[in-house]
Parts: structure tokens; C-alpha cells; sequence
């Protein structure tokens, strides 16, 4: 794959919602969906999806999914980097499935664990994505998701974007290709 | 003309006296610069953990500018807040940080402070709260005249922070 003048670059995404850590609830479900900016597109992959139902261990109190996530993205400009928003839904007393908490993250450039929780519910799951509306609701925190991505971007740097500096230590799980 | 992205949350607090916190948060930077695309300023919600004792806000910031010379670099100011259950608000913290000028990942943590009053104003403080503030945010960000205050230390404010820059080595910068 030769590309001497490219005008898009690629974020490739791997890695899974791994598990959540809420003290004061069971058998959660997950449903997560990318939000990006206009200059983004994805190119393959699948941009949202329902997880399983999950429980608590007789003896462990983590509540697993290993969900995975695979998508790739095309842009032309950094801005309005994609974010994965996350939703945690569980039952009720009576049975019915109620939010549990919201979360939001940038895909990052190295795996990272992230924390959320939320209450209330928006009506659009992806204002959690956003910075502006934020300062009239008022929320409470109550547990975290555990997500890990591997991040593979190419044609970054030919297009003269610097995302890393030269004497940072490389870790482990991010690579950058190198593409002749 | 040089570019650089600013891309990444505001995590949340730690160390205030109490929760049930937000934050207003704005970028400045000098004369060079120009903003192309995202917001400058915000505030958070306010959050009150149920467990634990961070807050968290996890609030995006998604900032592009260009720029045409290095002075001013721009810095994130912010000011932590604290809402109680009557829904008035009480000053916890300013704080500042320079955004990193290295390209990558970096997890940042902004040390706040609070100014004091006379003697009389704490007291009355302890019993109604309320406190002295800055008439100008300037001063949270400048050095200038920063002599005159009386401060108290309060929590930290965790971030999170990408910087993608482009273009700069074509003007012979390097970092």
C-alpha cells in the first residue's frame, strides 16, 4: 500500500469493554457507540453495539463482559477525535432495565482505564460526548468501567502531524505504522 | 502557519473539603494565536460521588488552533466550585497549568488555592461559608500583583490532556 500524498490518515481501534466495578448493583448490560467530529468517517467496523447481561461471581465483585470493539476511522483533521460513549443498563425492583450511569472518553493513543457513572438520563445518550449543556445537571458518580484499546494510526505524520514526542518512552501497546 | 490540537477531559477533583463539586475552565493564550475549532471555555456538571472521595466530570475538551509565533502557549485555567443541597455556590480553588508542549499523552494534576480573608472574614466564613474571590480571573493565570493576596491551598484537579502538533518543524521548532 503506497500512499506518497495522502489526504486522509487512519485511526484503527481495537480492544474491549472489559468489565464495570458497581458496588450497589447486578446483572448489567452495557451499550456503547462512537461520536466524532465531521471531518471523521468510519471506513469499517461497527459503530455500536449491545453487550451480553452480566453478574456477579459467588465470590468476586467484578462484573465481566470482555466485549470486544473493532472499528477503523478516516479524517482529515484531529479535530473532533472520536469518543466512545457508553451506556450502563440494569433492572429495577420491578424488572425493568434503568440506567445505571454514563460515560465518555476520547479513544486515546495509549490503553488507558477509564472511570464513569452517571445519573440522570439524557434523551440522547451522545450529549455525554459533548462540553456545552453540561452546567445545569447535577450527577452522582457510582462506579467505573474498564475499557483497553491498542491504537494503530497511519499516515499521520506524512500529513505533518506530530502525536508523539522523540524522547518519550515508547509503551507497550501503541504502535504507529510505517508505511513505504 | 503552525498547528496544534488540544484534545482530552478534565477527570474530575480530589482533595476538597467537600463534593458535590464543578469546575469553569477556559484556555487563554497570547495575541498569536488563533481559535479554528472548538470551545474555548466551559463548565462542568456538578458531581456528588457515591463512593469514594474523587469527583468526576470527565468533561471533553476538543481544541484546534494556529498560530504564527510561540509566545503566549496557551494555559487552562479553572475554578472549582462547590454547590450544596440548597443549590448555592461557594468558591473552592482556582488553579492554572501550561498545556504541555511535548506531542503525546499526558496525565496532569492542577494543584488549586483559595484566597483568605482578615481574620474577621474566616470566622464569619465558618459559620455562613461564602469567602473573598478574585474581582478579575486574570490573576489566576498571571503573575502580576499576585504579591498582594493571602491564599490557602484546597484539592487537585486531575486532566488528562493529547497535544497533536503540526507543522512545527517546518519553522525549525523542535520538542
Amino acid at each position: 500500500m503506497t500512499s506518497n500524498n495522502p489526504a486522509v490518515f487512519l485511526l484503527m481501534v481495537n480492544g474491549q469493554i472489559e468489565a464495570a466495578d458497581f458496588p450497589e448493583y447486578d446483572d448489567l448490560y452495557c451499550k456503547y457507540c462512537f461520536v466524532y467530529g465531521h471531518d471523521w468517517a468510519p471506513t469499517s467496523g461497527l459503530e455500536e453495539g449491545i453487550s451480553q447481561i452480566t453478574s456477579k461471581g459467588r465470590g468476586s465483585q467484578s462484573l465481566v463482559w470482555n466485549f470486544p470493539l473493532d472499528i477503523t476511522f478516516k479524517s482529515t483533521n484531529p479535530f473532533g477525535w472520536p469518543q466512545i460513549v457508553v451506556s450502563v443498563y440494569g433492572p429495577d425492583t420491578f424488572g425493568n432495565d434503568v440506567v445505571r450511569g454514563y460515560g465518555a472518553v476520547h479513544i486515546p493513543f495509549t490503553p488507558g482505564n477509564w472511570l464513569m457513572g452517571r445519573r440522570p438520563e439524557f434523551t440522547d445518550p451522545k450529549v455525554v460526548a459533548q462540553g456545552e449543556g453540561r452546567e445545569v445537571t447535577r450527577v452522582r458518580s457510582q462506579g467505573f468501567v474498564t475499557l483497553q484499546f491498542n491504537i494503530v494510526t497511519k499516515d499521520m505524520k506524512k500529513l505533518g502531524y506530530e502525536t508523539t514526542s522523540e524522547h518519550s518512552a515508547a509503551t507497550g501497546l501503541t504502535r504507529t505504522s510505517q508505511q513505504p | 502557519m503552525a498547528e496544534l490540537h488540544i484534545i482530552g477531559q478534565i477527570i474530575g477533583a480530589t482533595g476538597f473539603p467537600q463534593n458535590s463539586l464543578f469546575c469553569k475552565w477556559g484556555v487563554h493564550t497570547g495575541g498569536a494565536w488563533r481559535l479554528l475549532s472548538g470551545l474555548k471555555e466551559g463548565q462542568t456538571q456538578v458531581d456528588m460521588p457515591q463512593t469514594g472521595d474523587m469527583a468526576y466530570w470527565s468533561h471533553p475538551i476538543d481544541l484546534h488552533y494556529t498560530t504564527k509565533g510561540l509566545q503566549g502557549w496557551p494555559k487552562l485555567h479553572l475554578q472549582v466550585w462547590h454547590q450544596d443541597s440548597f443549590g448555592r455556590c461557594q468558591l473552592y480553588g482556582y488553579g492554572y497549568i501550561h498545556v504541555p508542549s511535548s506531542p503525546g499523552q499526558h496525565r496532569l494534576q492542577c494543584v488549586t488555592w483559595r484566597p483568605l480573608g482578615s481574620w474577621q472574614d474566616q470566622l464569619a466564613e465558618m459559620f455562613v461559608g461564602g469567602g473573598p474571590q478574585l474581582r478579575s480571573p486574570d490573576l489566576i493565570y498571571s503573575g502580576a500583583d499576585r504579591y498582594r493576596l493571602h491564599t490557602v491551598g484546597m484539592g487537585t484537579v486531575e486532566l488528562e490532556l493529547c497535544v497533536i502538533l503540526r507543522h512545527f518543524d517546518r519553522y525549525g521548532v523542535e520538542s
